[in-house]
């Protein structure tokens, strides 16, 4: 893999030379800044500026109904934080997206492992059934939650299996429990989400270099051996890359469960994403949700901070 | 059993399990293909099949044209709006945001690549834009989009598209740029050619590969967007994602036709997927993993 610092770009190779071809060529600050000019217009609009309201918001008191504009709002110190802290519908909804990234997260990893190995020895149609295999991450997400939310329904043909198994009274209402609902949601994430797992260790595999597994073989290792001793350590900072990207991603969780369950029954599925934006945009809290968010942009920010630890030597960050 | 016979006899096996894996993965979307050439009665019928036993494409017309001939599926359907409304938007919006977010992203790549131009920092701060949930950032934006009147309206996505998907442009573009000699650059400016046409008539024709993958990606990304659409958009300015959750939730039972709006809004992010799936790796870990 060369390391993943040589693969960012971020080290030696990228750097100019030196002398005065070479400041001819690059020193010209004014060409170079205008390059990146719409770009940073774009981080200060959508990421700086928005911060910045979205922090002064979370210390006044405002509803768009309550007539004020945002800027004369009534300061309210840290209320919001307090309320949002103290909240167990926000408590509930961080744990149990946390706990759903780890359960997703997993599954799809070790499915994903499980197919990229099944699929790194040649057999017959193996590129059909590769490119057949990457189908559902390109879905919309309201799509795979469509699906799921139709063949789950109670007059649908999963329950009508189970009918035919196990007898008339093995029908199940999956979207009526908590429990049931949170791991039908799970499943359609599974489903969409395992090729992507699949496809990164698939071509990582593909690229792992054949010299020191032959010589492994050699001296007699077993293919467990070389699989545990050699191949996986050389395709591990791909496999915290994907891993962390997706965590990251499923922790972002809104379109399926707005579209199958709609958080319910009650709260009980509601991630926190769907929990901001029932609280902001449906009931207009939007002091109440920023501080929400801002407590929400802090944890991801720590647990990403967190989760490239062990990439940092490697990123040189 | 000789060591080739042997080594085919599990390259089959393998072959076995993996059509075993795609056909189960494959069912539900089956049930999706099938549901939608069903008529209403057939829709929840027991026991169910996977053919229809009495196709139809009522489900299909249905989307277009809400005053259907009685006795077929009219009762069912309803107050249900077409949908052609929300595929004019997204056909809209969503090219001429994929195009803004390329050019943003292309001539940031070149400063990052050539010239490293805000160091670490402001790659990096791209890419915190794609770090956090977006709802976060839903919240003060709306407090912008309010008083600059961009709710509701084309303008108003195709601006918040081309911002959240520069980090996709940015750093793939930036791979491929990096990926050019530079030394063909330096011969041309050397050569007494000004910076701007290296760029356009050197660098751009070089990486666009690169750029036409990167472009099919953010494509798809802001074709399948929802969240900030289900946010930024109501009546005027709704997009396909928007329009198909409508379907699942104000018409509660009407599955015939949901599962047609379903398989017609995949057809184009299917098709550009199945283009670029070479570069799928790549397009997902913003390039850092090749």
């Amino acid at each position: 893999m060369g390391g993943l610092g040589g693969v960012l770009g971020l080290r030696g190779g990228n750097r100019p030379p030196r002398g005065l071809r070479h400041q001819l060529i690059y020193d010209d600050r004014w060409f170079q800044q205008l390059m990146v000019l719409p770009m940073q217009l774009i981080i200060w609009a959508v990421l700086v500026v928005p911060l910045l309201i979205a922090l002064y918001l979370s210390f006044v008191d405002w509803q768009p109904i309550s007539g004020l504009e945002w800027w004369q709002a009534p300061f309210a110190g840290i209320e919001n934080y307090r309320r949002a802290i103290l909240d167990p519908r926000f408590q509930s909804a961080i744990v149990r997206t946390v706990i759903f990234v780890g359960a997703v997260v997993s599954v799809e990893f070790l499915l994903g492992l499980a197919l990229a190995v099944l699929f790194n020895r040649k057999f017959p149609a193996r590129r059909a059934l590769s490119s057949l295999l990457l189908f559902p991450m390109m879905l919309p997400w309201v799509v795979v939650g469509l699906i799921f939310f139709l063949v789950f329904l109670e007059k649908g043909p999963v329950n009508y299996l189970l009918r035919v198994g196990f007898g008339p009274a093995a029908s199940v209402d999956w979207f009526g429990r908590p429990l049931l609902a949170l791991f039908t949601i799970g499943l359609g994430d599974v489903w969409q989400w395992t090729p992507f797992m699949f496809l990164v260790i698939y071509s990582a595999l593909a690229a792992v270099p054949p010299e020191p597994v032959e010589a492994a073989r050699t001296l007699g290792a077993s293919d467990w051996q070389i699989f545990r001793r050699v191949t996986l350590p050389s395709i591990k900072p791909v496999i915290l890359i994907a891993l962390l990207i997706r965590a990251l991603e499923a922790f972002k969780i809104f379109d399926l469960v707005f579209i199958m369950t709609g958080g319910g029954p009650g709260t009980s599925t509601e991630s926190v994403s769907l929990y901001l934006y029932r609280t902001g945009f449906v009931f207009g809290q939007l002091s109440f949700a920023s501080a929400a968010a801002i407590l929400l942009l802090a944890l991801v920010l720590v647990v990403s901070w967190l989760g490239l630890r062990p990439l940092r030597r490697e990123l040189e960050l | 059993m000789s060591r080739a016979a042997h080594g085919r006899a599990r390259g089959w096996a393998r072959l076995a399990v993996a059509a075993v894996v795609l056909l189960l993965m494959m069912l539900p979307v089956i049930w999706l293909v099938s549901l939608s050439f069903k008529p209403p009665r057939e829709w929840l019928a027991t026991p169910p099949s996977l053919i229809p036993r009495n196709p139809t494409v009522d489900n299909y017309v249905v989307l277009v044209a809400p005053g259907i001939p009685k006795g077929t599926i009219g009762e069912v359907v309803g107050a249900a709006q077409p949908v052609t409304r929300a595929f004019v938007n997204s056909v809209i919006v969503v090219p001429l945001a994929t195009l803004a977010s390329l050019g943003v992203g292309f001539l940031g790549a070149y400063g990052i690549s050539r010239f490293r131009v805000g160091g670490n920092f402001l790659p990096f701060s791209v890419l915190a834009t794609r770090m956090f949930p977006p709802i976060a950032f839903a919240v003060p934006l709306l407090v912008y989009y309010r008083s600059a009147g961009l709710i509701d309206t084309r303008l108003g996505l195709i601006l918040m598209y081309t911002a959240f998907t520069l980090a996709f442009s940015l750093w793939l573009l930036k791979g491929f740029i990096d990926g050019v000699p530079r030394h063909i650059e330096e011969a041309a400016i050397l050569d007494g050619a000004s910076r701007w046409r290296v760029l356009f008539t050197i660098t751009l024709p070089l990486v666009r590969g690169g750029l036409a993958a990167t472009g099919l990606f953010v494509f798809i990304m802001n074709w399948t967007e929802f969240l900030f659409a289900l946010i930024f958009t109501s009546r005027t300015a709704l997009t396909v994602p928007v329009q198909i959750s409508q379907y699942a939730s104000a018409v509660g039972r009407f599955y015939g036709p949901q599962a047609a709006l379903g398989l017609v809004a995949s057809v184009p992010v299917l098709v550009a997927g199945y283009v670029i799936q070479r570069y799928l790796v790549r397009a997902f870990t913003f390039g850092l993993v090749k």
